[in-house]
């Protein structure tokens, strides 16, 4: 009967959880190219966003943000691009 | 003659086709990169996407920018009385009766456009560099820090700016005083200020009125 119960309470038990296998370096990598090529995205839609504020109402205070917030983001947009572009190339051994 | 026509050159219509120009462009940049964003993120890292984000990162943005600049640095030279705290300087320059240096250049036209610019900042790109960091000095100010009643000028005003213009005029010249061996040296080097003989530039007793940060006692 024991036998019987320790069966039955087996088959109730949830299966253990499959052991993940440690994520290859190469795929690591490409997610966070991906992540950072969204980021860098997003912050150049960012400056551009400004930009087209700026162009529509100029005033003193529209160019003072195009000129920090606009063209800041947009120069670190830029930065993380090149940044996934070098890594890229480094990675497949041109540079 | 004056044009007002679509392809006239004038300036401000230059300028107006500058700015729907960088707002076209801006948005077709904008537009790449959504459609960037809107892909799998797998996709992103295929070399297509790239060349697309080198065409939304770098050639189409570095239009809008330039055209940016363009357009900020054109209409911040008439932005001078866009706030407020300036405007009893406006008035006295816009007062025809005002005996100021600066009411009688403006009155007279001897200065055509951007009076307030074209004396307050220096000559050369350092000059504009200058009077742009300057600028952005007096939008924080005007907007966070506070303005002070009343306004001084950071440092002498430079001789220079006086003379860039004056100095090689036949009715410059005709004045004893400018071509003397004694005073012309002075006044060339800045030794002797112009104001010392003419009337000051602006009237001292003016006080600004304010911005929209914290008002500045001192």
């Amino acid at each position: 009967m024991n036998e019987s119960l320790d069966k039955a309470l087996n088959a109730m038990s949830p299966p253990p959880a499959p052991v993940k296998a440690p994520e290859p370096e190469t795929m690591k990598r490409r997610r966070v190219s991906g992540k950072l090529l969204a980021a860098a995205c997003l912050l150049a839609i960012l400056g551009l966003g400004v930009t087209i504020i700026h162009l529509l109402l100029p005033s003193p205070l529209m160019f003072t943000l195009f000129m920090s917030v606009g063209q800041g983001a947009f120069g670190l947009a830029m930065v993380l691009y090149l940044f996934v572009i070098f890594s890229d190339l480094r990675r497949k051994k041109v540079l | 003659m004056h044009q007002d026509g679509l392809f006239s050159g004038e300036s401000e219509n230059v300028i107006r086709w500058a700015a729907t120009a960088g707002v076209v462009v801006a948005l077709m940049a904008v537009a790449l990169l959504v459609s960037v964003l809107a892909r799998k993120p797998e996709w992103r890292l295929t070399p297509v996407a790239k060349w697309i984000l080198l065409v939304g990162f770098f050639l189409l943005p570095s239009v809008t920018m330039l055209l940016g600049n363009v357009v900020g640095f054109h209409k911040v030279k008439q932005s001078c009385a866009d706030c407020h705290t300036m405007q009893p300087w406006i008035n006295d320059m816009k007062n025809a009766e005002s005996k100021s240096l600066a009411a009688k250049h403006y009155q007279n036209r001897w200065i055509n456009e951007d009076q307030c610019y074209t004396c307050h900042t220096g000559y050369g790109l350092a000059g504009n560099f200058e009077a742009k960091i300057g600028g952005m000095k007096h939008v924080w100010h005007y907007y966070v820090a506070g303005v002070p009643q009343e306004i001084k000028i950071k440092k002498p005003f430079p001789q220079a700016t006086c003379l860039h213009c004056h100095s090689q005029a036949a009715s410059y010249r005709k004045i004893d005083q400018h071509v003397d061996p004694e005073f012309a040296p002075k006044i060339l080097s800045g030794e002797m200020s112009c104001f010392e003989c003419h009337e000051t530039p602006h009237p001292p007793s003016l006080k600004s009125s304010g911005g929209t940060g914290p008002r500045k006692t001192k």
